[in-house]
């Protein structure tokens, strides 16, 4: 172990990933107790407000870095940002509705954190990535957990 | 099926495909700029649901500040998960471990707003988990 090593013994990513884990892990939670009180359009409405203050500091940091100045590309790169933006928006409502609609927040957290499953297809389908056993493992897993879920 | 079955499952389809999409924005502009955009759809978004839907406006305090409170962890959580890959985390690394995150809503769920899991739907959310994790894990090079 080098000194650097040791004198920061946990590593920055690590921090940011618990703060992660902490953050959405909360999220899902607040989420659960809102939806007792509210219908999913007005908690988009109230979401984006929250979202406001990070979008402002963010707004300021690209600004200031000069990031991404000339490169090409760029504007398809800003289309594919937006349209993940409204893909995501159109899943936190179909995800609070599911809270509305009576889904425990302890099973609908876990059911949508199997996200990856559906990029994995479609960048196998698509991108003609290659899968490892792991992930092949982690995509019938995914599908039993489902099941399992559904009962 | 359940209502809020089929939601969960369109939220998990609408997510996924924004794996790929995200990821054709960051082949062009940093993940900082990919991430204001992503933003600014938000706005858009709820400006369509202010035009186009009536949402019902009577809503009590502590739901509000919930709601509020969501679309703040929610974006932070991105940003923080940007900054772990960016502060020389290994990528399959640090997304396995942000996996991780259902477990915290489960905890919570469980002990402070008293939801009761059968031993079905335990097995199906760890077997979630894990799977998640198992998905973020990244084939060995070849060769």
């Amino acid at each position: 172990m080098s000194e650097a090593d040791r004198s920061r013994r946990v590593p920055l990513w690590l921090l940011w990933s618990v703060a992660t884990i902490l953050l959405w892990g909360t999220w899902g939670f607040v989420s659960k107790i809102a939806s007792a009180g509210m219908d999913a359009y007005i908690n988009q409405l109230l979401y984006t407000a929250g979202l406001l203050p990070l979008l402002v500091f963010v707004a300021y940091q690209v600004n200031r870095s000069g990031a991404d100045k000339g490169r090409a590309h760029r504007g398809r790169g800003v289309f594919w940002a937006f349209l993940t933006g409204i893909l995501g928006g159109v899943g936190n409502l179909a995800f609070f509705q599911a809270l509305v609609t009576g889904g425990k927040a302890s099973v609908v957290a876990p059911v949508t954190a199997l996200f990856p499953m559906v990029t994995v297809l479609l960048a196998l389908a698509f991108l003609r990535e290659r899968l490892g056993k792991v992930q092949w493992a982690g995509l019938t897993l995914a599908f039993v957990a489902i099941y399992l879920l559904s009962a | 099926m359940h209502a809020w079955l089929i939601y969960a499952i369109v939220a998990l389809v609408l997510w996924g495909v924004t794996g790929v999409t995200q990821k054709l924005s960051t082949n062009s502009i940093s993940s900082e700029r990919s991430f204001l955009w992503f933003c600014w759809a938000m706005v858009a978004l709820s400006a369509a649901v202010l035009l186009g839907t009536r949402p019902d406006w009577h809503v009590g305090a502590t739901v509000a500040v919930c709601s509020i409170a969501g679309g703040a962890l929610n974006g932070l959580g991105a940003w923080t998960s940007f900054r772990a890959l960016e502060s020389g985390g290994k990528a399959s690394i640090v997304i396995s471990l942000i996996s991780l995150y259902p477990l915290l809503t489960v905890l919570l769920a469980v002990l402070l707003l008293g939801e009761r899991l059968t031993g079905m739907q335990l097995a199906g959310a760890m077997a979630a988990i894990v799977a998640a994790i198992l998905l973020s894990l990244e084939p060995a090079p070849q060769g």
